[in-house]
């Protein structure tokens, strides 16, 4: 993931330096960054499960007793797996038709199917990390202090806080 | 009946707890599958194409340049320039404070991230000088939302991407209301002051502050490559973005030398951590927003608001209302996702301006980060101040008057936003 971001980056100042230094830029870069981030976002996702960086309203999920939040969790990693079940499906689709068309990206030499292909991949990944969050929630017990415990709301704060706490 | 469905499946999921992100797509595609002829294929194309939105490239880009400055000592840098120049007055530290949260928002465009990184120097630092706790975690709490109305701004980047209207007008039109706020604050704190004795600093030299000014520059250069690279048309705001991860990184690590080599890995992660989960949330609003258009709902609460015959400020105020209420719920970012599909056409054809609706919209997400119950500026506050969550919203709460007595000037004087847009030559609209 980082080096996808620092490939971006990269690329997209080169971009900039070559336009005014050397008057030219390249043809494939606009289609390389855009293509890069769809990638990283994708892979990301999952990514985000496991490090618990996606955003949710924890508001009422944290006043209630132990089994309703512990139903409620396993409600929601359902709903989130129905989610992914969807997306898997239509970007199957996508990408069945786009492998009958057969044709390339308009800057790079690769079939788009190819490029578009880690979409149902990444949902895949989704739903398998979704299917752990279920697990982990259903095989917790009234001792669980990860589930007591008032998480923040979001990522950035999330991190932060617990940096804070740490260094304290 | 559609409407009512999206709404409710929307809702639904957002109380029980499904991230904002999956509750966006499920109640969109649940939506088009029940109500519209519309296949999942088309839905996944459209998640697809919204990662590939050019401006929307400049938000990992932003909050690159944000984490490299964050890491190094770039708020101390600040913090001692804003001190050198408003110390000697009485109030002064507070005042320091203030003015390094709107420095410092100038080099990223997060609030939280403002928060920890002034905040973490300042509250001990005045509380050691004789100010209370609560006056000065109530001061940094309400200053570090100046993150993300002074550019640049991630929120107002997906403001801009969402409505397709200019991030580099928006950027523009966030600038005087930011030192509107920036002014308020401060003066406020001379007036508290004044009645309470509170302390004023040794006056420094004028040599003093230079020196001080010439390291901070450094920092301060970052706003002013973007803000005149986009006015000049020298790049694009996406290229602005690339350009000031770059110079974050080189000042980071060759000039403050705060970081070495082996810490860049660490910043890209969590840069792209950060990026892909607002990528994420950003996606499925895209599919939010085409459901709300396919199925005419814009078009239908708009009819339903005339034939109420609202006037204009009658909708600001309502508009005022509700972003306020939803702010308390859910960060900004989602909130602009969700609510700019539907408030936005009505606004538009109102006869509002999409750049003032903009700062609205970002001014009234500031008021959110410090009102309970889920400010996040008060858990981060909470944090660096070692407080009670009660105890930060107390302290916040006067301070919020501030805020919302700008908010309305800013409503209700539009030219505040658009004056200085419009001055440069990009007229209105």
């Amino acid at each position: 993931m980082a080096l996808a971001l620092a490939f971006m980056t990269i690329i997209t100042f080169i971009q900039v330096v070559l336009r005014y230094v050397f008057g030219t830029g390249l043809v494939w870069s606009l289609e390389a960054t855009t293509y890069t981030f769809a990638w990283l976002v994708l892979i990301g996702m999952s990514y985000g499960v496991r490090t618990r960086a996606h955003i949710a309203v924890d508001l009422f999920s944290n006043r209630l007793p132990f089994g309703a939040r512990r139903a409620m969790g396993v409600t929601v990693s359902g709903l989130c797996l129905l989610y992914c079940g969807f997306m898997v499906y239509g970007s199957t689709m996508f990408i069945d038709g786009l492998f009958s068309l057969g044709n390339n990206a308009r800057d790079i030499p690769l079939p788009r199917w190819l490029l578009i292909g880690i979409m149902p991949i990444a949902f895949l990944l989704l739903a398998f990390r979704f299917l752990q969050a279920m697990r982990r929630m259903l095989a917790r017990d009234d001792k669980d202090q990860i589930l007591k415990k008032v998480p923040v709301s979001t990522a950035i704060g999330q991190e932060r806080k617990i940096k804070i706490v740490k260094s304290r | 009946m559609s409407a009512i469905f999206l709404l409710i499946a929307l809702f639904f999921c957002l109380l029980v707890g499904v991230p904002v992100a999956v509750s966006l797509g499920l109640a969109s595609i649940t939506t088009m599958l029940l109500f519209a002829d519309q296949s999942l294929l088309s839905l996944a194309q459209r998640f697809f194409h919204t990662m590939q939105v050019y401006p929307l490239l400049a938000v990992p880009f932003f909050v690159l340049a944000g984490t490299f400055m964050t890491t190094g000592g770039v708020a101390k840098r600040m913090i001692d320039f804003a001190n050198a120049l408003v110390g000697r007055f009485q109030g002064g530290l507070a005042m320091a404070a203030v003015l390094a949260c709107a420095f410092f928002a100038a080099v990223s465009g997060s609030s939280p991230a403002t928060v920890v990184a002034v905040g973490s120097v300042m509250v001990a630092g005045m509380v050691s000088s004789g100010y209370t706790k609560p006056f000065a975690a109530g001061v940094i709490c309400n200053a570090g939302t100046l993150g993300i109305l002074i550019p640049p701004s991630i929120v107002m980047v997906v403001y801009g991407a969402v409505t397709e209207s200019s991030i580099g007008h928006l950027f523009m039109a966030g600038v005087v209301p930011g030192i509107l706020l920036t002014l308020a604050l401060m003066a406020t704190i001379s007036v508290i002051a004044r009645r309470q004795g509170m302390p004023r600093q040794p006056s420094v030299s004028w040599r003093v502050t230079l020196r001080a000014g010439r390291e901070a520059i450094w920092g301060l250069l970052l706003i002013v490559i973007i803000m005149g690279g986009i006015y000049l048309g020298i790049f694009t705001p996406t290229e602005a973005a690339a350009v000031s991860a770059v110079y974050a990184f080189l000042i980071a690590l060759f000039v403050y030398k705060d970081i070495g080599l082996s810490d860049v890995p660490k910043v890209l992660t969590d840069s792209a951590k950060v990026s892909t989960m607002l990528m994420f949330i950003i996606a499925n609003a895209y599919l939010f927003a085409f459901v709300l258009t396919t199925e005419q709902i814009p078009q239908a609460t708009s009819e339903w608001l005339n034939s109420l015959g609202l006037p204009w400020w009658g909708f600001l105020l309502v508009l005022n209302i509700l972003l306020l209420a939803a702010g308390n719920f859910m960060d900004p970012t989602s909130v602009v996702l969700i609510l700019t599909p539907i408030v936005f056409p009505i606004a538009i054809e109102m006869g509002i301006d999409p750049i003032h609706l903009g700062v609205i919209m970002v001014l009234n997400m500031e008021i959110g980060l410090v009102s309970p119950p889920v400010g996040l500026n008060l858990f981060v506050t909470a944090g660096v101040a070692d407080m009670t969550m009660e105890q930060v919203i107390r302290a916040a709460l006067p301070w919020l008057m501030v805020l919302l007595s700008v908010l309305m000037i800013v409503t209700y004087v539009p030219s505040i936003s658009l004056a200085l847009p419009a001055w440069l030559g990009w007229g209105n609209g």
